[in-house]
């Protein structure tokens, strides 16, 4: 499928049976100087990373402020309330009792950093967005069932790199064009 | 003239692990049978839902009853105070504990048999949690003030006492219940997106569309994905252990006889994950049947966590032995009178003497290979262990509480219908949810059974005990 000079970016998907030819077919495409590419694939697989040239991810960085700020609130909340703002004598133990909160402080890093987690990860995916320039192709619905999609973003002509990506062994190439 | 060549096959391993994948399904089936559920109702699930939808209204009875007439329609007295709300509460909590336990510590420690179970087990957890965080909230008398449990600027001018384990506990169970629906909701999201994409009809694809958030599979998100993933299995690990450890605080930090003893929280977290995992068996067996994925839950499965049951079951036990020897090693008169006197001929001797048989002699017969693959003893096996486990609190909670320092304030305890149809009512509802998930959400992670197989065939015998094992090479010389 061509189409002739595209306004919009357009997305060239080619659809192979395994990760193996795909990542080859990525490394095929960077060679040629195509930078935006990614690939939908049913399950995680390894090798994808270093194939389409993506960098390490920031979740960790996530949890660990969310974490740690979970922890920090927890404390302060404690210390504030019960030493500070109403003070509470139980059998005369210290009204900033840190060991006394250690378990809140523990469930709230928990907390905080298992929604930043969960939160960071939607976000960084790019979620929730139901419509995807992706989704116009009927076959890519096999995306999650069992074939490994390529999809490469270009401001230029599709034309070659379809040519490109049948030549590598791709079953299906489709273009579409829509927003990234 | 042809000359028929035959080949000895290799002597079977006995050691050799059971398969956890039979036979050598592509993607394409193991997605449509995995599925398969979903895209139509099994035969039985209608019954199956009518009868659990039935026995939920016992809850709403018992409830209802409860909210128009107050506590004293249970069989809460002084100085039972705390009855069977606290010992459904900790008995649900506790079958919680296994599901994560599945999801979250046995992917740490790359356990793969927990691939076609977690999501099942997961599923556990979240309705039991639910059903556990009913018993607190309606035992306060005036639910309707169940706020005041939070910290929140009120006019009252008062916050919370955050010494106290009660207070604890709402921090604990709330963060769980949290925790467990993101790590659920977070591996559920590339099965929806498949049931997206594979669904009959427009509705179908629409709503699992919605719910799959527009997941696409991409390459830039399972890079996040991944690490996320296992980012929330190594918090929940440690969660899930802190869970049942503040829920024991609420009895070790008093005084009362029985409960003033610190083996608490190793022992509680040990006796949940022993009945969270009967109530996995309990659950994953006749639902293997319904749903036909015995070709992923295999006896492998059902065999590891008999042996998990075994473990626990020892665990458990230790703690009884424990709980007894420093009772007699700390020449406390009440400690001693409550373990060797009241517990053990006491009037509630038998509830105690039930608990002994179901946990710490039965998990015994799990020794055997014969009954950790038998279906049927399995099946009752768990059964017992949950009746066991519920016994156990019983013990701990009212054993304790009728008979403490003074004589004069003994009293006995006994449930009213009140109690009972509230307890069946939870395991109704509880059984409710479960069938409406194995109607409508991939009981099985579809994409990790997916992964693992696609590992299973990279890797072939390299896996070792973590092959797919040998019916699979079986098959192939058959073929």
């Amino acid at each position: 499928m061509s189409h002739a000079a595209a306004t919009s970016r357009s997305f060239v998907l080619a659809e192979f049976d395994g990760p193996e030819p795909l990542f080859a077919a990525a490394r095929g495409v960077r060679a040629a100087g195509h930078t935006r590419l990614d690939a939908h694939m049913p399950y995680p697989v390894h090798g994808a990373d270093e194939a389409l040239g993506l960098g390490h991810s920031r979740v960790p960085l996530i949890a660990l402020v969310g974490g740690l700020g979970g922890v920090a609130t927890a404390y302060l909340m404690a210390w504030w309330m019960n030493a500070v703002d109403y003070r509470i004598n139980v059998a005369g133990r210290p009204f900033n009792a840190l060991p006394a909160f250690v378990p809140i402080m523990f469930e709230l890093g928990v907390l905080f950093a298992s929604l930043a987690i969960f939160l960071g990860c939607i976000l960084l995916f790019g979620l929730p967005r139901l419509h995807h320039p992706v989704f116009e192709v009927e076959a890519f619905r096999s995306a999650s069932v069992d074939k490994f999609w390529l999809s490469v973003e270009t401001a230029g002509e599709p034309g070659p790199i379809a040519q490109q990506l049948r030549e590598a062994g791709a079953n299906v190439v489709e273009v579409v064009e829509g927003e990234p | 003239m042809s000359v028929e060549i035959r080949t000895a096959r290799p002597a079977h391993d006995p050691l050799e692990p059971g398969p956890l994948i039979l036979g050598k399904p592509t993607d394409q089936e193991l997605n449509d049978e995995l599925l398969s559920h979903v895209y139509a109702p099994r035969r039985g699930w209608i019954l199956l839902f009518l009868v659990a939808a039935g026995g939920t209204s016992l809850l709403g009875l018992g409830v209802t009853v409860t909210f128009a007439r107050g506590i004293g329609a249970w069989g809460n007295n002084v100085p039972v105070a705390w009855a069977f709300d606290i010992i459904n509460f900790v008995w649900w909590i506790g079958i919680g504990h296994a599901g994560t336990l599945i999801s979250a510590i046995l992917l740490l420690f790359q356990q793969k048999w927990r691939t076609s179970i977690n999501r099942f087990a997961e599923a556990m957890t979240l309705f039991a949690v639910m059903q556990a965080g009913i018993f607190p909230l309606i035992h306060l008398g005036r639910p309707w003030f169940a706020y005041w449990l939070f910290p929140y600027p009120s006019t009252l001018g008062v916050w919370p006492n955050f010494k106290s384990p009660l207070i604890w506990d709402v921090f604990a169970v709330s963060t769980y219940l949290t925790v467990s629906f993101l790590f659920w909701y977070l591996g559920l999201l590339p099965d929806l997106a498949a049931l997206r994409d594979t669904s009959q009809g427009v509705w179908r694809r629409r709503v699992y569309g919605v719910f799959a958030l527009g997941w696409r599979g991409s390459a830039r998100a399972w890079r996040h994905y991944r690490i996320g993933y296992l980012l929330l299995a190594g918090l929940a690990t440690p969660l899930v252990l802190s869970v049942h450890t503040i829920v024991s605080f609420d009895f070790a930090v008093s005084q009362v006889p029985g409960w003033h003893t610190t083996i608490f929280p190793p022992y509680f977290v040990a006796g949940a994950v022993f009945s969270g995992f009967a109530m996995v068996l309990t659950l994953i067996i006749p639902a293997r049947r319904l749903l036909r994925i015995e070709r992923v839950v295999t006896l492998r499965h059902l065999e590891n966590m008999a042996k998990v049951l075994l473990v626990t079951g020892l665990m458990v036990s230790y703690g009884y032995v424990m709980e007894h020897f420093i009772a007699w090693y700390s020449g406390n008169p009440y400690e001693f009178a409550v373990f060797f006197k009241t517990r053990w001929q006491g009037p509630y001797a038998p509830v105690f003497w039930l608990m002994m048989s179901c946990n710490v002699l039965l998990p015994n017969i799990f020794w055997f290979k014969k009954a950790r693959t038998s279906l049927v003893v399995l099946w009752i096996a768990s059964l017992l262990i949950n009746v066991g486990m519920w016994s156990e609190r019983f013990v701990i909670i009212v054993t304790s509480l009728h008979r403490d320092f003074l004589p004069s304030s003994w009293a006995m305890y006994a449930p009213t219908w009140v109690d009972w149809s509230i307890l069946f009512g939870t395991l109704s509802f509880f059984s409710l949810l479960f069938l409406l998930f194995l109607r409508y959400v991939p009981a099985v992670a579809v994409t990790e059974v997916k992964e693992l197989r696609h590992e299973l065939a990279a890797h072939g015998a390299a896996a070792g005990h973590d092959a797919v094992g040998v019916p699979l090479a079986e098959e192939e010389s058959n073929a």
